[in-house]
């Protein structure tokens, strides 16, 4: 807690007044937070508390909880491995070994630039296209390790 | 006041008991960790599992429920010592060994079970929290609420929020003494105490000097209650001797 | 343009239908998660924007829709032509011009672009000639494929909200659970519980506060029918919650969906506000005077938020932990009021059943397993997708005559069904009907409907590891025996696959086994064991092959396997282009050779070889060659 950066709290502010002001709310802001912020900060978190009238706790045991929140803050672009059954025995460790080979890191790291953030995802619902890579919002059916360094380059818009 | 049997002896409880309670009005013991009488049962340790058949099931069709949050109900058969029951206690006793192998509380149970050591693989990093959740619960229960259990999974752990000083502990002690391993690490002296890493000021009995309460809970005990402050610093033994001092006034009336 | 009566439905309804006509020939394309992952929004709007520029929507009256999965993933992006019935597959968006001067304009086929049979290798125009399609029945997703999922409109013109209509003015509460009664139908959710006599439950239940759930947080990898449906016909779910109200009593309504499905929220919430534009969600829905309305919950990414009492705590906002279900939530369910939860596929199928009568869903189906279900079919088969089929149908014809079976034929293993909380089902027991209570006998479960199909490249023992890894992820650790023994389980998995299985070991497993299964606090903790027991059950000789001769039969497990080339290679290549380590040398046109050294047994090489001349063997004969 001491050693996060400052963050501007009115987005905070403004995503707050759009709920009820009582514990149901709590995921549903912290999603609202985490796509915000690309991550819960804490003094985020003590505001949500006071607002939605939460012991901090809870709202801390909630955060931690879910797979959904990162308390650290994410690469601008976040790279997901489903590893669903089908895609596992399609060859999704690969993709995740491929992945350690050309970033320098693993399932829930992020790299030191901050500009990718590495996550395996239990099962994204394209299990016909195994094994799936999601490259911010772009989805790739069929990946393949050898043109990992073309995802990665095309980075995540649906441009393409 | 529904009767059941519980290994073969008939009893009669409330009609919103649970099965421990009627176990315990036919005189059998059922063991138990994360329960605690005053608190709503939670049913994660899963040592207190018996065998239970509804009246209008088949004499031999049996489930196995948790006798500390289940239901009585009419005509119900439980049996604690099946088989299968010790199967599963064992199971659940082995794997806390695993999870704790220098823990007394532990070891003691398992060895009740037969368990000298563990079948799996003992902690690296052992630990004495067996994660009944009753300090949380009863920090929950008093409307404090200052740790709770975090992450998931094998990884769960209580903690305070961002593993810092819990800003909403008043330093009670509630949760190291419910705690049945003696997990929940303090100190206390008559000025200070320290429990999750938080400093508390002592508020010292006016008269005898001795550290009654810390002023953290004294403040939450006056706030909720509207009751001024003065009366929670006061030592039980001091406020026995106040109120012994009115019995002079009192008069007998015959 | 509210509808407030039941004329007024039927006016829309029939208005629809005419806009519908009005297009004498459609273009569907399949916007589904699949189809979009390989370029199917450009095949959309080159479509559309080839159309208008040409004029074509006013000359031939040519629409193009953005429809929901199809179901036929594989062969993605799908192109359905109207009313032709015409299907190309693996349709990029720079052949479009070509497709529309000589498909469209032309009435000629491009035969490339046509479905080949991987049985005969013939080509098959006709959508409903295609095995893959012409063998299902569909009842939950009837729509999907077939209409715009965010257009309300395309949905009444293929008759969604008359079951509604019907329930809402031609029954009464009791008469809508008689019918679904009728129908047999059982929870597609995995649990297979009785619908009606869930409704039942809730509706004697004492309050005047109640809810009406939708789970569509189908966490089970290899699952996406749910996906499916909420993505390609969104009213269809909507539609089966205010049956479902109406029928216990309920006015809020919430549907909860994973974190993992972004599409599937954007056209719930757009299906929701459309409705509510209408007067088909909300107050005095169709004016007949009751109310009702939906709210969408996102889950946090949590398997265990599948479980009934779990989303609710989620949808109180708390941390995922399930409870005992002594009180069942029908009594005491979301802030412990009377509640239903339903799986996405269960009310997706109420429309229809109040549509058409129960009897006649209960005509398809078992004895005990009434209706339809969907499935998905992935892993090592050669036409993955989604499909309903009714219940009984065999695994073998779902694999072989649907499936076209097993990828590159390779020999057939088992196949997986139910999640992780199922099991593995070998190849003489492919006769199997599908339903219920087969399922669960042959040791597995019908779960969410997914078959993961595994070939001879598949480890038993891996897969059973695979799941005991998930589970330990997404276990919420409130219970001793779950959360405890998936990682001592784990443990022991991690032993048997890096050749440290000791004599003894399976039976440790099976003790553990029977502790979580009598002793857990929720499904995920008992079932946990399943694909444990079922691949011991069907597979024990891979577990003795681990642990006595540090041997991985099928060649999957990397510390107990080597590889090598066999003379038949001819020096293509194609394996030194995949090899992650650079470790195979060899010129072209000649031998090539593996370096054991520097293999890391991934398999990727053998994987591709033209030839199958690459062989596995045991780690430990390397040493004993070595010393030769």
């Amino acid at each position: 807690m001491a050693e996060q950066p400052c963050v501007d709290l009115s987005k905070t502010e403004e995503i707050l007044g759009s709920y009820p002001h009582e514990e149901p709310s709590l995921i549903q802001v912290l999603q609202d937070v985490h796509r915000a912020y690309n991550y819960l900060p804490c003094d985020v978190l003590v505001r949500v508390a006071e607002v939605l009238e939460v012991p901090l706790a809870k709202v801390f045991s909630v955060s931690t909880f879910y797979k959904a929140f990162s308390l650290t803050p994410q690469g601008d672009t976040i790279i997901k491995v489903c590893t669903g059954t089908a895609c596992h025995i399609r060859g999704a460790g690969q993709l995740v070994e491929e992945l350690e080979r050309q970033l320098g890191i693993g399932a829930d790291e992020t790299t030191e630039d901050r500009k990718f953030t590495v996550k395996t995802v239990n099962c994204v619902g394209a299990c016909a296209m195994a094994p799936v890579m999601i490259v911010g919002e772009k989805y790739w059916g069929s990946a393949k390790p050898a043109r990992m360094s073309k995802y990665i380059a095309e980075g995540g818009n649906d441009e393409n | 006041m529904p009767t059941l049997k519980i290994n073969g002896r008939k009893v009669a409880v409330g009609d919103d008991a649970y099965l421990l309670e009627a176990c315990r009005a036919a005189g059998v013991e059922v063991p138990t960790l994360c329960n605690f009488d005053g608190l709503e049962p939670w049913g994660g340790c899963r040592l207190c599992v018996v065998d239970m058949s509804l009246a209008k099931w088949d004499d031999d069709w049996f489930k196995m429920v948790t006798a500390c949050n289940h239901p009585v109900e009419e005509g119900m058969t439980v049996i604690t010592d099946s088989e299968r029951v010790l199967a599963t206690r064992r199971v659940v006793l082995d794997l806390l060994l695993a999870r704790c192998p220098e823990t007394p509380l532990i070891q003691q149970l398992a060895r009740e079970y037969g368990i000298e050591e563990t079948s799996y693989q003992p902690n690296p990093e052992p630990t004495d929290c067996i994660l009944c959740g009753l300090c949380t619960r009863v920090c929950d229960h008093i409307g404090v609420s200052a740790i709770a259990s975090t992450n998931r999974g094998w990884g769960r752990e209580i903690a305070p929020p961002f593993n810092e000083p819990p800003p909403d502990c008043i330093g009670c002690l509630a949760c190291a003494e419910i705690c049945p391993t003696d997990h929940i690490k303090f100190t206390t002296s008559n000025v200070q105490r320290t429990i999750w890493g938080k400093e508390f000021e002592m508020l010292r009995d006016p008269t005898t000097g001795e550290a009654v309460i810390t002023k953290a809970q004294a403040e939450h005990f006056a706030a909720r209650s509207g009751v001024p402050m003065s009366y929670f610093e006061t030592s039980d033994k001091t406020k026995r001797l106040e109120m012994a001092k009115t019995f002079e006034k009192l008069q007998v009336v015959k | 343009m509210r509808i407030e009566s039941k004329d007024q439905f039927e006016a829309l309804q029939s208005s629809a239908k005419e806009r519908e006509d009005s297009h004498k020939r459609k273009v569907l394309v399949c916007c589904g998660t699949g189809c979009l992952a390989t370029g199917a929004k450009d095949v959309a709007e080159a479509f559309a924007h080839e159309i208008k520029e040409r004029g074509l929507d006013i000359e031939v009256g040519l629409g193009v829709k953005s429809t929901g999965c199809h179901g036929f993933c594989e062969r993605g992006p799908l192109v359905v032509f109207q009313p032709e019935g015409l299907l190309y597959t693996k349709v990029k968006a720079k052949r479009v011009p070509e497709i529309i001067e000589k498909t469209i304009i032309g009435q000629e086929l491009i035969p490339g672009l046509l479905y080949k049979n991987p049985v005969n290798n013939e080509r098959i125009p006709a959508y409903e000639e295609i095995p893959f399609y012409k063998n299902q029945v569909r009842v939950a997703m009837r729509n999907i494929g077939l209409i715009d999922p965010t257009d309300l409109m395309d949905a009444i013109a293929h008759d969604a909200y008359v079951g509604l209509a019907k329930a809402l003015f031609d029954m009464t509460p009791d008469e809508v659970l008689d019918e679904v009664e009728a129908s047999g139908q059982r929870g597609r959710g995995g649990a297979g519980f009785f619908t009606a006599r869930k409704w039942r439950s809730c509706k004697a239940a004492p309050g005047d506060r109640r809810f009406v759930l939708c789970n569509g947080d189908e966490g089970d990898p290899g699952a996406f029918k749910d996906r499916s449906i909420m993505e390609g016909d969104p009213h269809s779910v909507l539609e089966g919650m205010i049956i479902a109200a109406l029928a216990v009593g309920a006015h809020e309504g919430y549907i909860y969906v994973r974190d993992e499905y972004p599409l599937a929220v954007v056209n719930l919430r757009l299906a929701i506000v459309e409705a509510r534009k209408v007067g088909l969600l909300g107050e005095n829905i169709i004016g007949s005077g009751f109310d009702f309305d939906i709210q969408i919950s996102r889950g946090g990414g949590a398997f265990v938020c599948g479980e009934s009492s779990a989303l609710m705590r989620s949808l109180a906002g708390k941390t995922g932990e399930p409870r005992a279900k002594y009180v069942h939530s029908t009594a005491k369910g979301l802030f412990d009021l009377p509640t239903v939860l339903n799986n996405v596929e269960t009310l997706a199928g109420i429309g229809a059943i109040i549509h058409h009568g129960g009897a006649w869903f209960a005509a398809m189906g078992t004895d005990r397993s009434k209706g339809t279900k969907a499935f998905s079919l992935v892993g090592k088969v050669k036409n993955t997708g989604l499909i309903e089929l009714p219940m009984g149908t065999t695994l073998r014809h779902i694999i072989y005559d649907i499936g076209g079976g097993v990828l590159k034929d390779r020999p057939f293993k088992a196949v997986q069904t139910g999640g992780p909380s199922g099991g593995c089902i070998p190849e003489d027991l492919l006769d199997l009907p599908v339903d219920y209570e087969k399922l669960t006998e042959a040791g597995s479960m019908m779960g969410s409907g997914g078959m993961i199909v595994m070939d001879d490249r598949t480890c038993m023992v891996d897969v059973a590891r695979y799941f005991i890894a998930f589970l330990t992820e997404e276990s919420c650790g409130k219970c001793t025996p779950c959360r405890e023994g998936l990682k001592q389980m784990l443990a022991m998995y991690d032993a048997f696959i890096e050749g440290r299985g000791r004599e003894g070991d399976i039976e440790k497993i099976e003790t553990l086994a029977a502790g979580m299964q009598l002793g857990s606090l929720c499904e995920l903790g008992k079932s946990a064991p399943n694909p444990v027991l079922s691949t011991l059950r069907y597979f024990r000789s891979e577990y003795e092959a681990h642990i006595r001769d540090q041997a991985c039969p099928a060649g999957i497990c990397r510390d107990l396997t080597a590889f090598e080339i066999m003379p038949d290679c001819d020096g293509c290549h194609a394996c030194t282009k995949v090899c992650p380590t650079d470790c195979i040398a060899g010129e072209k046109k000649e031998l090539h050779v593996i370096d054991h050294e520097a293999c890391i047994s991934c398999g990727a090489c053998l994987d591709v070889c033209p030839t199958d001349s690459i062989r596995t063997f045991p780690k430990v004969e390397l040493a004993a060659k070595e010393v030769v």
